[in-house]
C-alpha cells in the first residue's frame, strides 16, 4: 500500500504546469510530469537530450551538466521539439536533489513553455524598431527634448544636419545660442500641453541658413504627465526662397515704375526746356534742355540693361582683351559726357595687360561705376570743381580698375547697403540694381568690389579681377 | 516787380531745379532753389518764400524732416508747401506722421503734370 503523502506529492508533480523531469548523472530521466508525458511521450530509458533535441549526445551548455557540477541552480533558453515535431521555446531551471550524504544524487529540470511570450516579445521589438526607423527615416528634424531644454534623442536628419546634440540645449544646437529663445514652444507645450507651431531660422553645424515650420507635441508618461516634447522642424527654405524671389520679383516691377516715372519727369523737364527754348529763340536754354533729355535717355538704356541683367543670370561669355583697351575704351565713351557736366575726367591707364573676363559685362560694370561718380559729382553743390578718375593698376595675378570722385561721398550706413539689391540713395533717379549686378558681375569673374567714402569728399571704387578665369586657374594649380 | 510772388524750389536733383525754377520764371514767379532739406531750410529762414515745392526723397537731408521743421517754427509754418515726389509709398509714410504736422498744401507725383502744378500754385498764391 502506497503512504498517502506520497501520493499527493505525486499528484502534485503531475498537476505542476510545465514540463517537470528528475535526470540522473547521465541525463537519463528517471521521472517526468503529466504535461512532460503528453507532449514529449515516453521517458523511461531515454536521455535529456534524446527526448527534447532528438540529439545522439548530451548538449554542449547543458543546465543539468552545471548543477551536478556545482549543487546550484541554474537556468537556460532552449528550443525543443515536440512529439508532434512541433518547436517550442522554454525556459529552462534547473535545481539539485541531495542525497543522503549531501552529494547531487538527481537534478529537477524545470521547463516553461514561453513560445506566446517570445512571439509577443518579437512583436514588440519589431513593432519598436518600426517606429524607431519611421523616427530616424522621416525626412524632418525631429529633437525629443526634456523640461531644461536637453535633447535627450534626436533622428538621422537632425544629427546629420546639427551634429549629435544629446545632452546639449535646443537652442545651442539649432541656433548656437547661449540663451533660450523667446517665445520657447516647447516651454509652451510643457505648460499647457497642446502642440503648438512656428516659423524659424535655424543654423546647421557647417553655418548653413535654414527656414523651418517647427511643431511641438508633448509625449506623455503611463500616468499622463509630460516628461518630453517632441519638436519636429520641417525645412521650408526652398519655399522660403520661392517667395523671396517672387516677392523681389514684385519689387522689382514696383522699382521699375518707380525708376521710370523719374525718367518721365526728367524727359518732360527736358522736352519742356527744347520747347520754350525754341519758342524764345533761346539757345542756351536749348542747351540745357537737350542735356537732360540726353541724360534720362542714357539712364533708361542703363536702367533696362540692368533689368534684361537682372531677369536672366547668365555665364560670362569669356575671352581675353586688354584691360587697358577696356579702361581707355570707357574713358572716351564717358569724357564728351563729363565735360558737359563739367566735371574733369581723368584717365590714368597704362599698359596692355591680358584679362580674361566677359568684355561685355565688366564694360557695364565699369560705366555703372563711372555714371554713378558722375552722378555723385553732379549733385554737390559744395566744391567748386569736381573730378572722376580712371585707373588701371596692373598686378602679377590680377588687374585693379579704380574709379574715384570727389562728389558728395557716402555717410556709413549707405556705404554698408551699397550692394544691396533696391537699395538707392538716388530718390527718383535710382532704382537699387546698379551696384547690385556690378557686385554680382566682380563675384562672376572670381573677383571682387571694395568701397571708400567719405561723406562730402567722395568714393573711391576698386573692382579687382583674377587676370585668368577662376576655374582654369585653378585647374593648373592642381596639375601642377 | 516788387509785387513777384517767390517760389522755392527744394529737390536733389539739379534737372529738376532748372525745369521746374525755369518752368516758374517762364510763368512770372521769382525762384530761389535748395539741392537739400537742410540749406532748403535755411533759403526759407533768409528769403521768405510765398510758397515751396518740395522733393520727399533727398540724399542729405529728406523733405519730411523739412516739412517738420517748417512747421515747427511759428515763422514759417504757414508757407504753403506743394510735395513732389516719384515715390507714393514715401507720401504714405508722410502722411502716417500727421498726428506731428498738417497735411501740405498739395502733393503731386512725379512725373508733375505742369499744368496741375501752375494751377494749384496760382491756387495757393496767386
Amino acid at each position: 500500500m502506497e503512504h498517502p503523502r506520497r501520493r499527493y506529492s505525486d499528484r502534485i508533480f503531475d498537476a505542476l504546469p510545465g514540463y517537470l523531469t528528475v535526470q540522473d548523472r547521465n541525463f537519463r530521466i528517471v521521472a517526468a510530469n503529466e504535461s512532460f508525458r503528453t507532449n514529449f511521450g515516453n521517458f523511461e530509458d531515454r536521455y535529456c537530450y534524446q527526448v527534447y533535441k532528438q540529439r545522439p549526445e548530451r548538449c554542449e551548455d547543458c543546465p543539468v551538466a552545471r548543477t551536478f557540477h556545482d549543487g546550484q541552480q541554474h537556468h537556460s533558453e532552449e528550443l525543443v521539439t515536440t512529439l508532434e515535431g512541433r518547436q517550442v521555446s522554454v525556459l529552462v531551471y534547473t535545481t539539485p536533489i541531495l542525497g543522503d550524504n549531501g552529494e547531487v544524487a538527481e537534478v529537477i529540470e524545470m521547463s516553461t513553455d514561453v513560445t506566446e511570450m517570445k512571439g509577443l516579445h518579437k512583436q514588440l521589438h519589431d513593432s519598436r524598431q518600426k517606429y524607431r526607423q519611421l523616427f530616424e527615416d522621416v525626412p524632418c528634424f525631429i529633437s525629443i527634448q526634456d523640461r531644461d531644454l536637453n535633447i535627450v534623442d534626436a533622428n538621422r536628419m537632425h544629427r546629420e544636419t546639427f551634429g549629435v546634440g544629446y545632452g546639449r540645449k535646443c537652442y545651442e544646437v539649432y541656433k548656437h545660442r547661449t540663451t533660450e529663445c523667446m517665445p520657447c514652444t516647447v516651454k509652451q507645450t510643457f505648460s499647457d500641453g497642446l502642440t503648438h507651431s512656428h516659423e524659424e531660422v535655424v543654423t546647421s553645424q557647417t553655418g548653413e541658413a535654414i527656414n523651418v515650420l517647427v511643431h511641438t507635441a508633448p509625449v506623455r508618461s503611463e500616468n499622463g504627465e509630460i516628461e518630453s516634447v517632441i519638436e519636429m522642424s520641417a525645412n521650408i527654405t526652398e519655399v522660403r526662397q520661392l517667395q523671396d524671389k517672387l516677392a523681389s520679383v514684385g519689387m522689382l516691377i514696383g522699382t521699375i515704375s518707380h525708376g521710370i516715372k523719374g525718367l518721365l519727369n526728367g524727359l518732360d523737364g527736358g522736352i519742356y526746356l527744347i520747347n520754350s527754348g525754341l519758342k524764345k529763340d533761346d539757345r542756351p536754354r536749348i542747351d540745357k534742355g537737350w542735356d537732360i533729355a540726353l541724360r534720362n535717355v542714357q539712364r533708361i538704356r542703363s536702367m533696362v540693361m540692368d533689368i534684361l541683367y537682372y531677369a536672366k543670370d547668365r555665364e560670362p561669355n569669356w575671352e581675353e582683351i586688354s584691360a587697358g583697351d577696356l579702361a581707355r575704351d570707357i574713358c572716351n565713351l564717358i569724357t564728351e559726357r563729363a565735360k558737359k557736366m563739367q566735371i574733369d575726367l581723368l584717365c590714368v591707364v597704362e599698359g596692355d595687360g591680358r584679362l580674361e573676363c566677359d568684355p561685355q559685362m565688366i564694360r557695364s560694370l565699369l560705366v555703372n561705376l563711372v555714371e554713378n561718380s558722375l552722378d555723385a559729382c553732379r549733385i554737390d553743390s559744395e566744391k567748386p570743381a569736381h573730378q572722376v578718375k580712371v585707373e588701371l593698376t596692373e598686378l602679377p595675378e590680377t588687374v585693379q580698375f579704380v574709379v574715384t570722385d570727389n562728389g558728395i561721398g557716402m555717410d556709413q550706413e549707405t556705404r554698408g547697403k551699397v550692394f544691396s539689391l533696391f537699395f538707392s540713395s538716388k530718390g527718383a533717379g535710382g532704382t537699387g540694381l546698379g551696384l547690385f549686378i556690378s557686385n554680382k558681375i566682380a563675384q562672376a569673374h572670381g573677383g571682387r568690389i571694395l568701397v571708400e567714402s567719405e561723406e562730402k569728399k567722395g568714393s573711391r571704387f576698386l573692382v579687382e579681377l583674377p587676370r585668368r578665369r577662376p576655374d582654369l586657374a585653378h585647374a593648373e594649380e592642381n596639375t601642377t | 516787380m516788387a509785387d513777384m510772388k517767390k517760389i522755392l524750389v527744394v529737390d536733389d536733383e539739379p534737372d529738376m531745379v532748372e525745369w521746374l525754377t525755369t518752368f516758374f520764371q517762364d510763368n512770372g514767379y521769382g525762384t530761389s532753389f535748395a539741392y537739400d532739406g537742410f540749406s532748403g531750410f535755411e533759403k526759407v529762414k533768409s528769403e521768405k518764400p510765398d510758397l515751396i515745392t518740395l522733393d520727399i526723397s533727398m540724399e542729405k537731408e529728406s523733405g519730411i524732416k523739412m516739412y517738420r521743421k517748417l512747421h515747427e517754427d511759428k515763422e514759417t509754418s504757414k508757407i504753403p508747401v506743394v510735395m513732389l515726389t516719384g515715390v507714393s509709398a514715401d507720401f504714405k509714410r508722410f502722411i502716417s506722421t500727421r498726428s506731428q504736422v498738417p497735411p501740405p498744401q498739395a502733393y503731386f507725383e512725379k512725373p508733375v503734370d505742369r499744368d496741375e502744378l501752375l494751377k494749384k500754385v496760382r491756387e495757393l498764391i496767386g
